[in-house]
C-alpha cells in the first residue's frame, strides 16, 4: 500500500464512512484507518439470521468473562452480556480507560470496520434552530459558530443517502426533511398521540425517525441495500443492509470509486505535525497485532474516531508547537464532555385495546421532542428534555422463572399476549461544562503504549432539576394517555448518574468562533492546524436532546465539501 | 449442606393433584422409562452431568414445565442443552452449584421420604419439587434456595428460548402492523396479505 494519500480519515464509523465517501467521490485518494478488525458486509459475524435457539449459549455470554473481569462496563450498561451482539463491542479490559473512582464513566466502543454504526440506535433527528442558539443564549459552553440554516442543506443531503423513514410533523424544534414513508404507529401510540395533542399545546408524540429503509430508492439499491423486514435485530448487523451503517452504505459507495484504501488493525497513535509547514503531515499508527509503528502521509486529516477517541489522539499528538496535544493552543481539547441523561422513566397499562394486535418488530420507537427550550416560571433550569417512548406491541405475560410457580397451570399462563403498555424514557440535555473533561492518564498506558484516556464527568444541578421536572411531566403525560397502573421511576438526587450511559458522548474538541476558547471553527476545522478536521461527536458545542448521529453526518459532509474545495484550490 | 428450614419433616405428603396429568416425553439421551414410578432414567452420561444427575435434571425440568397440549421441557431438550451449557457457558462456580443443587434435591428426597429422588413415585417427586419451589421463594437466603432458584431460572431460560416454546416465532416478519383485529392478526401470522 502506498503511504501517501490526499486524505486520511481516522475511524470507519458513522462519520468516518461519510468522510471517506465524500472524498472518494470527489476524486481524492483516501485512506481510512480503523483500529479494529476487518468486517465484510454482509458479515459472517452478523447474527440477524439466527433464531433465539440458534444463538450461541442461548444468547448468554460465557461466565468466564465475569471471572476474568471482561466487558464489565458493557455488562453494567446492558444488565447482561449477550452473544448476539457482544462481538461488536470492545472489551474494556483489553482496551482500558480511566475515570475517578467515585465517578464511573461509560465508554462504549466498537473496534471493527464500521465501528458503532453497526450498533447505533438509528433514531435520526435534526436539531432545531434553538439547539444551535442555546449556548449563546444562556451562556453555557462555547457559542456555536453555525446555525440550523448552515446545516439544513447538509441534513437534506445526508438524509437522502441514508434513507430516513419518518413523518413530516411540522414541529419547529424538530425540522422535517425529505423522508421515506414512516413506520406505522400502533393503535395505542396513535391514541396517546391524539390525547396529547388535545391536552397539551407543547408536547407531541410522533413516530421515530429511523435510518431504516421503509422503501429503497436508487441511491440505496445502488450500494446493495434493501427494505427493512421489521425484525428489530439491527444491532446484530443487517444482512439486508436495511439500516444505514458505514458497512452497508458509505464504505461501499466509497469503494466504487476505486479511490478508497482501508487499513484495519491499525491504531492511530498520533497526528503528525510538520513544524516547518505548520500543517499536519500524516498519521502514525501502531499495528494492533505486531505493535510496530508506521506512518502515512496526507494533505488533509479527518479525525472521525468518535468523540473520545479523537480527543485521545489529539492529546497524544505532541510536538514542539503543540506540547499539550495538536490543535490545542486554546487548552480546550478534552473539555466540555457531554452525554444525554435519562433520569426518569415511566410506564402504564393502556386499557381499551384488548381487541387489537400488532405483528412484526418495528425497529424504532416513538418520540416526544423537547418542548422546554424556552424559560418558564414553573421551572428553574435551562435547556430541556424529550422522551423516547413506545407502545409498539402488547407486552407478554412473562414466566415464573424468577418467582414462585411451576407446573401445567403456571405454564398455561406463561408468555401469553398481555396488556398494551405505554412507556417513556427521558432524554435530557446535559450542559457543556468546562470541568467535565478528558485527559491523558499521567502514568497508565494500554498494551500499545498509548496513555489511557481519563474521563472525569458528572451531571450537575441543572440536570438534576430537569430529572425532577421530567418525572412530573411524565406523570401528566401518562394520565393524559389514559394509562392505568402507572409507575414513574426517578433517579434519586444522591445517586451518581453514569455519564456515557446513552452512548451519546460529545464534546472535547468543540466548535466555536474564538480560537482562544474553542478547538474548531465553523467548518469543524482546527483553528490551529488548517488541514486538520474533527467531525465526530467531539466537535459538538452542546448536546441538545436529539440523538446526534444525523448531525455528525451533516457536519462531516459539509466539512468534507469545504476541505475538498480547499484541496482543489491548493490551499491545503 | 441442606438448610434445616428446607428439610421440614412435616412437609405435606398429600398427593399432588397434577400427578395424573403427567405425560411422558423422550429426552435426547439414551434412556429407559421406569414404569413403576414413571421416571425417565438416563443411561448415557452427558458432556458434564452424570446419568443420575441427568435423570434428576430431566425430571425436575419436566415437573417445572410439563408436556401438556404444548411441548414440555423434555420435548425442548432442556437437560441436554443445559448439559452443553455447563461446558460452553458456565464457570467453575456455576458448574459446582448445579451439581450441588441436584445433590441437594436428592438429599431432600432422602430426608423427606427416606428414598433417593429417583426412587420416589411420580406424585411424590412432583409434590416435593412443588414444595421446594414454594419454600425457595419464601426463604431466599438459604443455600438450597439460592441454588434451586438459579437452576430454575436457567431451565426456564433454556425452555422459553427453544424452538418448541416459540412456535409463532417469525425470523423475518417483513412488515410491522400496529393496529390489527384478531382476524387480521391471524391472517398475517398465516403469511397471507391483508
Amino acid at each position: 500500500m502506498t503511504e501517501e494519500f490526499d486524505v486520511i480519515v481516522v475511524g470507519s464509523g458513522i462519520t468516518g464512512g461519510w468522510a471517506a465517501k465524500e472524498f472518494c467521490e470527489k476524486g481524492f485518494k483516501t485512506l481510512v484507518i480503523e483500529r479494529g478488525r476487518h468486517l465484510d458486509h454482509p458479515s459472517s459475524e452478523y447474527t440477524d439470521m439466527q433464531a433465539p435457539w440458534q444463538l450461541d449459549n442461548r444468547n448468554m455470554a460465557p461466565e468466564a468473562y465475569d471471572d476474568e473481569g471482561r466487558y464489565a462496563m458493557l455488562k453494567a450498561k446492558k444488565g447482561k452480556l449477550k452473544t448476539d451482539t457482544i462481538q461488536f463491542f470492545a472489551d474494556d479490559k483489553e482496551h482500558p480507560y480511566s475515570y475517578p473512582e467515585d465517578k464511573p464513566f461509560m465508554w462504549t466502543r466498537g473496534y471493527h470496520l464500521g465501528g458503532r454504526s453497526i450498533t447505533w440506535g438509528r433514531q435520526s433527528l435534526r436539531w432545531g434552530p434553538k439547539d444551535f442558539e442555546a449556548n449563546a443564549k444562556d451562556g453555557h459552553g462555547v457559542p456555536w459558530p453555525i446555525g440550523y440554516k448552515d446545516l439544513e442543506p447538509w441534513y437534506n443531503y445526508v438524509e437522502s443517502f441514508v434513507g430516513i423513514s419518518a413523518n413530516k410533523d411540522g414541529i419547529d424544534a424538530l425540522p422535517d426533511g425529505d423522508f421515506l414513508k414512516p413506520f406505522e404507529m400502533s393503535c395505542v401510540e396513535q391514541h396517546v398521540a391524539k390525547n396529547m395533542e388535545r391536552a397539551f399545546k407543547d408536547r407531541r408524540l410522533i413516530i421515530g425517525r429511523a435510518a431504516n429503509l421503509t422503501e429503497a430508492k436508487t441511491q440505496h439499491t445502488e450500494v446493495g441495500r434493501s427494505p427493512c423486514q421489521a425484525r428489530a435485530y439491527c444491532q446484530r448487523g443487517c444482512t439486508f443492509g436495511a439500516y444505514f451503517s458505514s458497512l452497508s452504505a458509505t464504505l461501499p459507495a466509497a469503494k466504487k470509486t476505486q479511490n478508497l484504501s482501508i487499513l484495519t488493525d491499525s491504531i492511530a497513535y498520533s497526528v503528525d505535525y510538520d513544524e516547518h509547514k505548520g500543517k499536519a503531515s500524516g498519521v502514525t499508527v501502531i499495528d494492533a497485532k505486531t505493535k510496530q509503528k508506521r506512518q502515512y502521509k496526507a494533505r488533509v486529516i479527518f479525525l472521525c474516531a468518535s468523540a473520545l477517541g479523537s480527543v485521545q489522539i489529539l492529546l497524544n499528538s505532541k510536538s514542539q508547537t503543540f506540547p499539550n496535544g495538536i490543535a490545542n493552543s486554546s487548552g480546550a481539547v478534552g473539555h466540555y464532555i457531554m452525554d444525554h441523561i435519562t433520569g426518569t422513566i415511566g410506564f402504564g397499562d393502556v386499557p381499551g385495546f384488548e381487541h387489537k394486535y400488532s405483528y412484526g418488530r418495528r425497529p424504532i420507537a416513538t418520540y416526544i421532542p423537547n418542548y422546554r427550550h424556552e424559560p418558564s416560571e414553573q421551572v428553574d433550569f435551562v435547556r430541556g428534555y424529550g422522551y423516547q417512548a413506545t407502545a409498539q406491541s402488547r407486552k407478554m405475560t412473562g414466566t415464573t422463572a424468577k418467582s414462585v410457580g411451576i407446573g401445567a397451570a403456571v405454564k398455561a399462563k406463561a408468555n401469553k399476549i398481555g396488556q398494551w403498555q405505554f412507556k417513556a424514557l427521558m432524554y435530557g440535555e446535559m450542559l457543556p461544562y468546562y470541568d467535565n473533561y478528558a485527559s491523558l492518564h499521567p502514568t497508565k498506558k494500554d498494551q500499545w503504549g498509548i496513555p489511557l484516556l481519563h474521563i472525569d464527568a458528572e451531571v450537575k444541578e441543572n440536570e438534576r432539576k430537569m430529572i425532577v421536572q421530567a418525572a412530573k411531566d411524565l406523570k401528566e403525560i401518562l394520565a393524559v394517555a389514559g394509562c392505568e397502573n402507572t409507575t414513574i421511576r426517578e433517579v434519586p438526587a444522591d445517586r451518581h448518574i453514569v455519564v456515557g450511559n446513552r452512548t451519546h458522548e460529545m464534546g472535547g474538541a468543540v466548535m466555536g468562533s474564538d480560537p482562544k476558547t474553542s478547538v474548531l471553527n465553523k467548518w469543524a476545522q482546527s483553528h490551529d492546524v488548517a488541514n486538520l478536521f474533527v467531525t465526530d461527536g467531539a466537535c459538538m458545542s452542546s448536546c441538545a436532546t436529539q440523538n446526534p448521529s444525523l448531525t455528525y453526518m451533516a457536519i462531516t459532509a459539509r466539512a468534507a465539501d469545504y476541505a475538498a474545495k480547499l484541496l482543489n484550490q491548493g490551499t491545503l | 449442606m441442606t438448610p434445616p428450614e428446607l428439610l421440614n419433616p412435616t412437609m405435606s405428603r398429600r398427593v399432588f393433584i397434577g400427578a395424573t396429568a403427567y405425560v411422558v416425553s423422550v429426552p435426547l439421551f439414551a434412556s429407559i422409562l421406569k414404569t413403576d414410578n414413571e421416571l425417565i432414567k438416563i443411561i448415557d452420561k452427558g458432556q458434564f452431568f452424570t446419568p443420575e444427575e441427568l435423570t434428576i435434571l430431566t425430571d425436575v425440568a419436566e415437573i417445572m414445565i410439563p408436556k401438556t397440549d404444548t411441548p414440555g421441557a423434555t420435548d425442548a431438550k432442556v437437560a441436554p442443552v443445559l448439559d452443553g451449557l455447563m461446558v460452553t457457558w458456565a464457570n467453575d462456580q456455576t458448574k459446582q452449584q448445579f451439581k450441588t443443587t441436584l445433590m441437594q434435591i436428592n438429599t431432600l428426597a432422602r430426608d423427606t421420604y427416606q428414598q433417593s429422588y429417583t426412587g420416589l413415585g411420580c406424585a411424590d417427586r412432583q409434590q416435593m419439587i412443588t414444595e421446594l419451589d414454594k419454600a425457595a421463594f419464601t426463604a431466599q437466603t438459604t443455600q438450597l434456595s439460592i441454588n434451586y432458584r438459579r437452576l430454575k431460572e436457567l431451565i426456564f431460560h433454556v425452555f422459553y428460548s427453544s424452538e418448541e416454546a416459540n412456535p409463532d416465532f417469525v425470523l423475518i416478519p417483513g412488515h410491522y402492523y400496529g393496529d390489527l383485529t384478531k382476524s387480521q392478526f391471524e391472517k398475517v401470522k398465516r403469511g397471507e396479505t391483508l
